[in-house]
């Protein structure tokens, strides 16, 4: 009997062993820090192949310059980010820097420093005072602009002119009309690219809605549930009716149908700086042209999106080394081939001095002045968002008020 | 012959197997004898510990995390604040989609089960008879097992989608679809919800026609022959020999297809995420949409304790009626 | 008992060569053949269709993939794909084949040695808590991957084992270890319980009869314990996600998102990568294939 204990404990012993020996052998890259070197950790998003290269050389100039700080990066897919990111949070482990979208939610959770801590003056007072605004909640900035981007028209000519449309549309009575006349080209050619698909309905639904003299909020209060956000709404139900749009509008997301449009199946789509670069990569023969959003009544509007970096607090023992990494990556020599690389907006005003000659960049910047941007301010703008993505292509079948009242119920909710 | 020299080394390497004269017969039948129990799990012990230390060790403490999540506020960021009680479960079931995608959850697993069960029984007759090229077959039919499913999937999406898709392409050819872009298979519910099941059918073959065609190889030839000889027609053999000896394969292969096709989130993830509203959602799917959109890690762990007590049930009931741990 | 107890020695053989004659090896007509060959090309068309098309993804150039007048077949065959995906600025793709591979193979292998004996103790000894062992095992297999990323990254942030390939191969290995515990004591089971015991009047140890009685009868399961355990951390996800965070550490099912972007994606790369990850599963499986179903008589066949 006490032999059988024996050879099992044998196994036992082994298996233990083998575990202990597999943990000793394999501790993966990250080692202990050596010489008392502050370690800054890095989550970014990945915009584009370019991101990770971007980052890794914006990090070897930052360490050649700073060698008693040592910066990890980590990049993920989108997709992916945000669930990386509340991961380490619930840990404990926020990384030290952190690109992302909606921070209004770190905000209220007193994770992050104020930005005007984790930079110098200098730098803080070149952000142009219109994105640092989008970034203040309660008059306190928490988060750093970081690169912009505003929404345009492009028209594919070609088709327009085949089916007879003289100009660009300006308004939604000749967006309607012009898209019907391409639609009616037939051969699978849609006349208006509407992607209200999960991946960015938001942005679609801000096309739109805003276009119709509608709002979203502001930083106390959503109000997608408004009379003001009908007319926006019907008027997606009319282009869908009237057959104006590629099929099945509801569950189309955008990149897939922005690859349609570049190779000339779609007559206009809205676009953003980016977009400039895909037609050039994919279909360089492509003639088109960018022009302001067609609205309600043709008066000028597009819709700003704004990304940011954070930092946050966690031991507060970084500040010093965050500053330092931040005023570097700021300065202009380093910015600017950052942000044109990837292809939007600068937020610097250095930035935007030097790249104001940019063509690519020209018809976005033009329409910069009247954008409108998401109430990322308000805690509650990232369930809203939630909220569109899951519930606005619902347009296609339910009526326009049932479903702005349902992404108002989950807004609320969230 | 093989069987003995294969094992030797093995054997030799894990641990000592000296031989233990005058060993006692360490059965059933006396192990249900008077000895006192505390002495068989002693027993036991050695056996099974390395198993018991290893998911104590590493699954326990976020299986409590779970639980214990589902009872707090936690915020957007992932900040805890504080207990909710049962707020969390209250929300899960007042949610108006609940009741749909729970009886959706239970078509989705009695179809993708009960398909997958009955086409690899066919395809493990195929794979065990012998003919030229046989290896081959059977290489193939791994591959939806190597491949990642999140790759087969998306593979199939592509396939599927209007303007670029190959198998929409393929309908239009062949006059099934008659707009030239093909159709939205995968823009609607109910049709993206169909091909979901088609592709966790396919992905689920190769592991259950595998563990069958396993289960086939323990079957005696004597038996065959004896049944040959009785004169028994192949379906008749096939039913009265064959199926019961595949039945401890065969339950524990279902049981694990359940599981797993309970549990399977990356299908329905991709064929059906670009899809608004909720009705071609399955638990998990609700789960991963309460945790990726709307940031609610609370919510979803309740939904995933409520998940977790319905696959428990399932597989209660299931190991219940069938009883595939057979009785020593 | 003692009565359908022979010698040891006399044990192997006779259960091997019931297995020569298989259900399989029939003298069958040609016909029979070509209807079975038929049936045969047919399951491997099928099943081979999706990775045909992964394979032709990933030889075309981005562009071409998303073309919208999609081709049946490449109109150019861009095979430098498959050299430049190893060094794209994106992931590092040889050390995340390499961290695959070792992540893989050591929570396999600790699969294998912690299942094996609880397998087969369970399934030939009586012991209180017997069943409640099986089912707890099992329940660890009931929990949602996607929920407990945050408890685990927890617990090993304790452990420091954060970002490292120790802390992989454990969680592969405990959240695999029931359907490998499961699959086992299944195939145990099904051997008569006199060939055991026989060999234990004999005079050998239990381990003893575990590994040169018990084992050589039950490889066809044991494969496809091995073969479920290792594709499981092979394309394990969601816990490597936020467990490994530096590029190399990280696993191929983990570097294939890198290559998706906010509004563009390297599909050809995706899908080269993707069938490159195919590959060393299928080696395994065609090395371990003969133990799985030719079994023991595949030598005898030919």
């Amino acid at each position: 009997m006490k032999k059988s204990l024996r050879l099992g404990t044998a196994v036992a012993l082994a298996a233990t062993a083998s575990l202990t020996l597999a943990s000793c052998g394999f501790g993966g890259g990250s080692g202990e820090e050596a010489g008392g070197k502050t370690t800054l950790d890095l989550l970014v998003p990945s915009y584009s192949d370019n991101t990770q290269g971007l980052w890794e050389d914006v990090i070897e100039g930052f360490e050649a310059e700073n060698t008693d700080i040592d910066v990890k990066l980590e990049v993920q897919s989108w997709d992916n980010l945000e669930t990386v990111i509340a991961t380490k949070i619930q840990g404990g482990e926020a990384p030290d820097i952190y690109n992302g979208g909606p921070f209004a939610g770190f905000a209220a959770d007193e994770l992050l420093y104020p930005a005007e801590d984790v930079v110098s003056p200098e730098t803080f007072s070149d952000f142009q005072e219109s994105f640092i605004a989008n970034a203040e909640v309660d008059g306190t900035a928490y988060a750093l602009p970081l690169i912009a981007s505003a929404r345009a028209l492009f028209v594919n000519n070609a088709l327009l002119e085949q089916a007879g449309v003289a100009a660009p549309p300006t308004n939604w009575d000749e967006l309607l009309d012009a898209a019907t006349k391409v639609s009616g080209l037939g051969g699978g050619i849609a006349g208006y690219g509407m992607p209200l698909g999960s991946e960015e309905a938001q942005a679609e639904a801000a096309v739109w809605l805003w276009g119709g003299g509608g709002t979203f909020g502001d930083a106390t209060e959503i109000t997608v549930d408004d009379p003001a956000n009908l007319p926006g709404a019907d008027q997606i139900k009319k282009m869908i009716d009237a057959g104006a749009t590629q099929a099945d509008p509801g569950s189309t997301d955008r990149s897939p149908l922005m690859d349609i449009f570049i190779q000339g199946k779609i007559g206009m789509q809205v676009g953003l700086p980016p977009t400039v670069g895909q037609i050039e990569e994919n279909n360089p023969e492509l003639d088109y042209s960018i022009v302001p959003i067609p609205t309600k009544d043709g008066s000028p509007m597009t819709v700003g999106v704004m990304d940011q970096l954070m930092a946050f607090q966690n031991d507060g023992d970084k500040q010093e080394a965050i500053t330092k990494f931040l005023d570097y990556y700021y300065t202009a020599d380093v910015y600017v081939p950052w942000v044109q690389t990837e292809g939007f907006l600068p937020v610097t005003k250095s930035g935007a001095e030097e790249l104001s000659s940019e063509e690519a960049l020209a018809p976005f910047l033009e329409v910069l002045p009247d954008a409108q941007f998401y109430p990322s301010t308000n805690p509650k703008w990232s369930a809203t968002d939630a909220a569109f993505k899951a519930l606005f292509g619902q347009l296609q079948t339910k009526p326009a008020q049932d479903v702005l009242t349902e992404i108002q119920a989950q807004a609320d909710a969230g | 012959m093989s069987t003995t020299s294969d094992a030797s080394p093995i054997q030799a390497g894990a641990a000592d197997g000296r031989p233990r004269p005058g060993r006692g017969t360490p059965t059933k039948g006396d192990a249900a004898g008077p000895r006192p129990r505390g002495r068989d799990l002693l027993h036991a012990l050695p056996w099974i510990g390395p198993a018991l230390i290893l998911i104590f060790g590493v699954v326990l403490f976020p299986a409590v995390v779970m639980f214990y999540n589902s009872t707090r506020d936690i915020s957007q960021s992932g900040v805890d604040k504080g207990s909710v009680g049962l707020d969390n479960y209250i929300e899960v079931f007042n949610f108006p989609y609940f009741w749909p995608i729970f009886g959706r959850t239970i078509v989705w697993v009695v179809v993708v089960v009960a398909a997958t069960v009955i086409i690899s029984l066919g395809l493990a007759q195929i794979l065990n008879k012998a003919f030229p090229g046989r290896r081959i077959v059977r290489l193939a039919v791994i591959i939806p097992w190597a491949a990642s499913v999140v790759m087969t999937t998306m593979v199939v999406y592509y396939g599927l989608e209007p303007y670029f898709g190959i198998i929409n392409k393929f309908l239009v050819d062949i006059g099934l679809v008659d707009t030239p872009e093909g159709y939205g298979w995968t823009r609607n519910p109910a049709t993206a919800f169909a091909w979901s099941i088609v592709v966790a059918i396919f992905v689920s073959l190769p592991f259950t026609t595998y563990t069958i065609l396993a289960g086939l190889q323990t079957v005696p030839g004597e038996v065959l022959e004896a049944a040959k000889m009785d004169g028994a027609g192949p379906i008749r053999t096939y039913w009265g020999v064959v199926l019961p000896q595949l039945r401890s394969a065969l339950a524990v292969a279902v049981l694990i297809n359940i599981i797993n096709v309970f549990n399977s989130l990356p299908i329905l993830k991709v064929m059906t995420g670009s899809i608004p509203g909720y009705d071609a959602d399955t638990i998990m799917t609700m789960i991963f949409k309460y945790i990726q959109n709307q940031h609610k890690v609370d919510v979803a762990s309740a939904l995933s304790v409520v998940a977790f007590v319905i696959v428990i049930v399932i597989v209660a009931v299931y190991v219940r009626v069938v009883k595939p741990m057979k009785e020593v | 008992m003692a009565v359908t107890a022979p010698a040891f020695e006399t044990i192997a053989p006779p259960a091997a060569s019931a297995r020569k004659r298989r259900y399989t090896e029939d003298q069958v007509p040609l016909g029979k053949v070509l209807v079975r060959m038929l049936a045969g090309f047919i399951v491997l068309a099928i099943f081979v269709l999706p990775y045909v098309i992964m394979f032709f993804g990933s030889v075309k150039t981005k562009a071409q993939i998303r073309s919208v007048d999609p081709t049946y077949l490449p109109t150019e065959w861009h095979w430098e794909n498959y050299i430049n995906m190893w060094s794209t600025p994106e992931t590092p793709l040889p050390q995340n084949l390499i961290s695959t591979i070792v992540i893989s193979v050591f929570a396999t292998l600790i699969v294998l040695l912690v299942a094996m004996p609880a397998a087969y103790y369970t399934a030939r000894f009586k012991f209180p808590f017997r069943m409640v062992f099986l089912f707890l095992v099992i329940v660890t297999q009931m929990l949602q991957p996607a929920v407990l990323t945050s408890g685990l990254f927890r617990q090993f942030l304790a452990f420091d084992m954060i970002d490292t390939w120790a802390a992989m191969i454990f969680i592969n290995a405990a959240f695999n270890l029931s359907f490998a515990v499961w699959i086992m004591h299944s195939f145990f089971a099904g051997i008569p319980k006199e060939v055991d015991e026989a060999a234990q009047i004999d005079g050998a140890g239990r381990l003893r009869v575990l590994f040169t009685i018990s084992l050589p009868l039950v490889w066809p399961g044991i494969v496809t314990a091995i073969v479920f355990t290792f594709v499981a951390c092979w394309n394990e996800f969601a816990a490597s996600l936020v467990i490994l965070s530096t590029a190399g550490n990280q696993p191929l099912s983990v570097a294939l998102t890198k290559f998706v972007g906010q509004y563009e994606t390297s599909w050809q790369y995706v899908f080269g990568v993707s069938i490159v990850a195919i590959v060393p599963v299928v080696i395994l499986f065609m090395i371990i294939e003969k133990r799985l179903v030719g079994g023991l008589t595949a030598g005898s066949v030919k």
